[in-house]
């Protein structure tokens, strides 16, 4: 990944992560969960702000703070350390609105190339999954290790 | 034929001993939920 990336922290299990943006905005603590579904194997990537003071964690809030090729960057970091420790998973990724899945989309496409050399990608359209395409709208995404 | 094994060097990740307190903690229950409606719809790609 050329882009730079925040300073991640994470757990033991390495199934959480958190960083702070540091943009237009000012600092805004960010958290990431990787979180067990009801399919073997399969994560859902959850990714939020978490409200420094109180603690509160909001998915659906727009931060804006100008830095998002270095969040999503960093995100992708989290999945790379996420799917070191576990190989065999499947993770999967979908915003909490509509914009925010593009911008997830967005991001894989600018990556892809980075992407495609450790994992496989699918995007989930009409109720099923396809191999991913660029510039292709999709309502979530799957990955995993090659 | 034998595969080669892409192996992610480099990434530096702090271990903070406070994130273990969400080991078994939700922490987006409805992203969950929406996760687990659509996944189970629509199973892993064949």
């Amino acid at each position: 990944m050329k882009l730079p990336t925040y300073h991640l922290k994470s757990n033991y299990s390495l199934m959480t992560f958190e960083f702070i943006s540091k943009g237009t905005k000012g600092e805004i603590q960010k958290i990431i969960q990787f979180q067990k579904t009801e399919i073997y194997e399969l994560y859902n990537l959850a990714f939020g702000d978490k409200n420094i003071t109180t603690g509160e964690i909001n998915d659906e809030i727009i931060s804006n703070n100008g830095d998002l090729k270095q969040i999503l960057a960093t995100v992708i970091s989290s999945l790379n350390i996420f799917t070191d420790r576990y190989p065999n998973y499947w993770v999967y990724i979908t915003g909490s609105t509509e914009s925010r899945t593009r911008l997830y989309q967005i991001g894989i496409s600018i990556y892809l190339y980075e992407i495609e050399e450790i994992y496989l990608v699918w995007g989930n359209i009409n109720d099923s999954w396809e191999r991913f395409i660029k510039n292709k709208n999709y309502n979530g995404f799957l990955i995993k290790r090659k | 034929m034998i595969r080669k094994k892409k192996i992610v060097k480099n990434i530096i990740v702090e271990i903070d001993e406070k994130l273990n307190q969400y080991d078994n903690v939700i922490l987006f229950p409805k992203k969950l939920e929406q996760a687990n409606k659509t996944l189970k719809a629509i199973g892993l790609p064949k």
